[in-house]
């Protein structure tokens, strides 16, 4: 028992340290290059459906890629890159839904949809635990009756 | 006769079958007369017959270049290769409607075969009749707005412009449109199935150990189809992607979801017999969303570039699904309550539990993957504004469900039914949690940074161990039996699971990309590799020209990407080159020949590099899914299946579900 | 009504398939009515306010500073050689600068899309035009005037805002029209 115990403190243990240090030390740091392609996977491209700049080759993909690169050599930040290119190309080239307003929805819904299913599985869990067993109907015992017929004569 | 007028006629054929298909199950049902349906198996034969016929014609249309053909012309030609000639017949709307109709009637030829001797059963006439119905949707539909087989008055030496340049560059596209249909049209069965059964009210377990095998069958081609498909995305676009959360995607990825779901959720129906009429919605949403799925990428609704030019064929595929939803719903809501069962769950902690919850996080998951797509649809009927719902979101929805997912893969297996102890699930778990803390470290070792990625390495770890445990144990106890059957089967494909997971949230962490501007002889270095350009090369094809640049990387071999010239289309299309390890990735590709101010090339190539950690285990997790699913098709030692499932009601009868199902297996 | 309480019937079913039915009829009017998922970005937030710098080379080797133009209206015009409606609207803007540009009035300032300069130069020979040509590094320009499509252009006032722009091939009269507008409301 006590022998158990000691290996999952050690787990506890190792597992806590590993993800401390992961998050805690940064590594190797970020290049431009890494912040421009970061920012460029989730900027769509304006007029290829459905593909990010970083993934297009068409002109403007390229154009908005490489001003990106340039905003970030002047050291503008990624909120300025974003909001920037939402007002010159619409909102709809930023692949990151906005918090307000009805767009907030997209984020709100599947909570709500994820906390309702909780709630609805706890209900059926409590549900199931206190009903009293239902009694069988004629009709179910017709459907036996007919299933075991069937049986029988398979 | 013309060609197109012949396989108008072989068309027209098989519509005729399956509306009499029809007609002849109703008749049956009007006037009582159940064994009716036993008469329609020629149609299904002459179905068959026609669609094999239909798809025969095509392929040799396209493979002689028969040009009176209008789809030929316009997506066929004499520059194709031949693996790529057959494989024209999918690269474009009608043709993959036919392969559609083909693999369709394929599916319905194999049930009329393995359930020959079901003859009386009357839930089978409303099995075919859902299927007739569905073939004769698809039959239509090449009658009328998709009709592979127009005529085209070819002028003197005229060549097709050949398929999309993008579908011939790699071979997977041969195999990975037929292996997708081949999964999303598997789940019409358990559909016709779950109609069945809720028409006659019988949904003890017999319909359900019925399609199971099924469900498994179409759920594994699924997964290998879109496993294919990320890998041709990784492979021809050249930009490091797999996945992009494209609409397209998503929409072959939300029959995986719900048909995942309904595969663990199912084992709770057969111990337990609880959760019939869930059950049954699931498998009802998977075919829904299959047809939904259809209609997404052919209907142009949505922006994607997987999606076929619009289509006229959008109304059709809309009205269908909403007679699915409407006819499914329906019956759920009449015969939802009768269909309860009486079982009862002890524990949370408990398979059953893990179960549950299980199917929770894929229903909160598809909720995600499907409100994302359509969310701006939604926003711009409402106040007209215009946004975008990308990779970002998806990414931050979809980690904690995953995360949660992971953990519950490495408890579950390990659960007992009914009810488990701490003692028990403390001991089972022990070394499942030294491999989750192992992978961690190990992680950290090799200089991963990050909690996200870190934890899931650790969850991934986790969850291996204990499908590894569960496998080790079966095997030790039965030999090369512990290998086979769903139980064990479902537990390789669980490790292949937790490949993909691990895979997929390294390269996302850790991928890096930069391009570089280099002259013959200039080493680039990038993520620990270096990269030196050797020299181009030119190539000519009968319907392209190829540059390619040679990449020594790090001295160990050439690649060579390039850039391919489709004159005919007028197309430039990128080549990639991967150097795959079992490590990393280094995936090139050519961004353009820098020219001087006076339009002569310099030389120099401007390199896009993407180097990205593990890819490989996606397409080897996505393998091993396969072979999890093919070995868990493999009959193991049968359970007596009319065993009683649940436990026996006090003073009644035994339970419901002592139907006649061996014959049905 | 009347049936026992023990059993009393359980309707669980057609509550959860209700509310389910509506959600699924708006999604299917939704998916019905939207026609398709054109691209449209007319969103276009410039106008009235100060154009964007231009400095750069032209072509022939001249500097350019767009702030040197204060004074004339400017149609930046962004363009790429390879695209039709760009060479058919070559010729209006030809006529433009010959009618405007000698006076001073207003000048074409040619920005080219991702191309390439052997292409413009040939380009100007084979259609004529004479005026600034900027031919490289003019990505971060068609970004800075938000031009994801070619041909598009700017017309600027001789104040330095930006009046308008006008998407695909423009016509002589077209800019006339806007500049005549213009003037009229700043009279």
């Amino acid at each position: 028992m006590t022998r158990r115990l000691a290996l999952w403190l050690g787990v506890a243990v190792v597992a806590l340290s590993a993800l401390v240090y992961a998050s805690v030390d940064e590594g190797a740091p970020r290049t431009d290059a890494d912040r421009a392609y970061a920012i460029a996977k989730t900027i769509g491209c304006p007029v290829c459906n459905g593909q990010s700049v970083a993934e297009s080759n068409a002109s403007a993909a390229r154009n908005i890629r490489v001003s990106i690169a340039k905003w970030i050599d002047e050291g503008r930040s990624e909120d300025f890159i974003r909001a920037e290119l939402r007002s010159l190309f619409g909102d709809d080239v930023d692949y990151t839904p906005s918090g307000d307003g009805v767009t907030s929805l997209v984020w709100i819904l599947p909570v709500v949809f994820g906390a309702g299913a909780l709630a609805g599985l706890v209900i059926v869990f409590r549900r199931w635990k206190s009903e009293a067993l239902l009694d069988a109907s004629d009709a179910d015992r017709a459907l036996v009756e007919a299933a075991r017929e069937a049986r029988d004569d398979g | 006769m013309s060609s197109a007028a012949v396989g108008a006629v072989i068309i027209a054929l098989g519509a005729a079958a399956s509306l009499t298909g029809i007609g002849v199950i109703v008749l049956g049902l009007l006037g009582r007369r159940p064994g009716w349906w036993r008469e329609t198996r020629g149609l299904v034969w002459a179905m068959l017959a026609m669609s094999t016929l239909a798809i025969v014609w095509m392929e040799r249309a396209l493979i002689t270049r028969d040009f009176t053909i209008r789809f030929v012309a316009d997506h066929g030609s004499s520059q194709t290769s031949s693996i790529f000639n057959v494989a024209t017949l999918w690269s474009a709307l009608e043709g993959s409607i036919l392969l559609w109709a083909f693999v369709l009637t394929g599916y319905v030829a194999a049930v009329v075969v393995k359930f020959r001797d079901k003859r009386d059963d009357p839930m089978m006439q409303w099995v075919m009749l859902t299927l007739f119905v569905v073939c004769a949707f698809f039959f239509l539909l090449m009658v009328g707005p998709s009709n592979p087989f127009q005529s085209f008055d070819p002028p003197v030496g005229y060549d097709g412009p050949g398929p999309n340049p993008l579908l011939q560059s790699h071979i997977l596209m041969a195999f990975h449109p037929p292996i997708l249909y081949l999964g999303y049209v598997g789940f019409t069965v358990p559909f016709a199935f779950a109609i069945g059964a809720l028409v006659t009210g019988r949904v003890g377990e017999g319909w359900l150990l019925a399609t199971r095998r099924w469900t498994v069958i179409a759920w594994g081609f699924l997964t290998l189809g879109i496993v294919l498909g990320a890998w041709w995305s990784y492979e021809t676009l050249g930009w490091g992607g797999y996945w992009a959360w494209d609409p397209v995607e998503n929409a072959s990825f939300l029959p995986w979801l719900t048909g995942t779901a309904f595969i663990h959720s199912v084992m709770v129906q057969e111990r337990r017999g609880m959760l019939r009429v869930w059950n049954l919605s699931l498998v009802v949403a998977t075919f829904a969303l299959t047809i939904l799925g259809t209609f997404i990428t052919r209907a142009g609704v949505l922006e994607s570039v997987h999606a076929f030019s619009e289509s006229s064929i959008g109304p059709a595929l809309l009205g269908f699904f909403t007679l699915i939803v409407v006819v499914s719903l329906g019956l759920i809501a009449w015969r939802g309550d009768q269909l309860r069962s009486p079982g009862r769950i002890d524990s949370p902690i408990s398979r059953e539990g893990a179960f549950l919850a299980n199917n929770v996080l894929f229903a909160a998951f598809a909720f995600v993957v499907l409100l994302g797509p359509i969310f701006p649809l939604i926003v711009e009927a409402l106040n007209d504004d215009r946004i975008s719902v990308g990779n970002p979101y998806f990414e931050r929805m979809t980690m904690p469900i995953g995360f949660t997912l992971l953990f519950l893969m490495a408890v579950a297996p390990v659960l007992p039914w009914r009810k488990a102890s701490p003692g028990v699930l403390a001991e089972r778990l022990i070394w499942p949690a030294w491999m989750g803390a192992g992978a961690m470290v190990l992680s950290v070792l090799v200089g991963a940074r990050g909690w996200a990625p870190t934890l899931a390495f650790g969850l991934g770890g986790f969850a291996g161990g204990a499908a590894l445990r569960q496998v080790v144990l079966a095997t030790r106890r039965q030999g090369w039996r512990g290998l086979v059957g769903r139980t064990n089967g479902g537990m390789i494909v669980h490790v292949g699971v937790v490949m993909i997971a691990v895979a997929f949230a390294a390269s996302n962490a850790y991928v890096r990309q930069d391009t570089f501007l280099l002259a013959p002889g200039q080493t680039a270095s990038f993520a620990g590799h270096e990269l030196t350009f050797e020299g181009t090369d030119f190539r000519q094809y009968p319907n392209r020209s190829e540059r390619r640049v040679a990449i020594d990387i790090d001295g160990e071999q050439v690649y060579e990407p390039g850039i391919a010239l489709y004159p005919f289309a007028g197309q430039r299309i990128g080549i990639p080159s991967v150097r795959s390890t079992l490590f990393d990735d280094v995936a090139l590709s050519v961004d353009s020949f820098p020219v001087d101010d006076d339009g002569n090339e310099t030389g120099q190539v401007v390199l896009r590099v993407t180097v990205q950690p593990l890819i490989v285990w996606l397409w080897i997790g996505g393998l091993v899914m396969a072979l999890g699913t093919l070995l868990a098709v493999v009959p193991g030692r049968r359970r007596n299946p009319t065993a009683p499932v649940s436990a026996p009601l006090p003073g009644a009868e035994p339970p419901a579900t002592a139907e006649p199902v061996k014959e049905l297996v | 009504m009347t049936e026992p309480p023990a059993a009393p019937p359980r309707r669980t079913a057609v509550w959860i398939v209700l509310p389910l039915a509506v959600v699924m009829a708006g999604f299917i009017v939704l998916l019905a009515t939207r026609d398709s998922g054109d691209t449209g970005f007319e969103s276009f937030d410039l106008e009235g306010k100060v154009a964007p710098a231009i400095v750069g080379t032209t072509l022939d080797g001249a500097a350019f500073d767009l702030d040197d133009h204060r004074g004339s209206f400017v149609v930046v015009n962004f363009f790429q050689t390879t695209c039709i409606p760009c060479r058919q609207e070559h010729p209006e803007l030809v006529a433009f600068q010959e009618a405007y540009g000698p006076s001073g009035f207003a000048t074409v300032v040619s920005v080219a899309f991702d191309d390439q300069p052997n292409n413009i130069r040939e380009f100007f020979e084979q259609f004529g035009g004479e005026w600034p040509v900027l031919a490289t590094d003019t990505g971060p320009l068609a970004v800075a005037y938000g031009v994801p499509l070619v041909p598009e252009s700017i017309l600027i006032a001789p104040t330095g805002e930006v009046i308008t722009k006008l998407e695909g091939g423009v016509r002589m009269a077209d800019l006339e029209a806007v500049i005549g507008s213009w003037q009229e409301a700043n009279a």
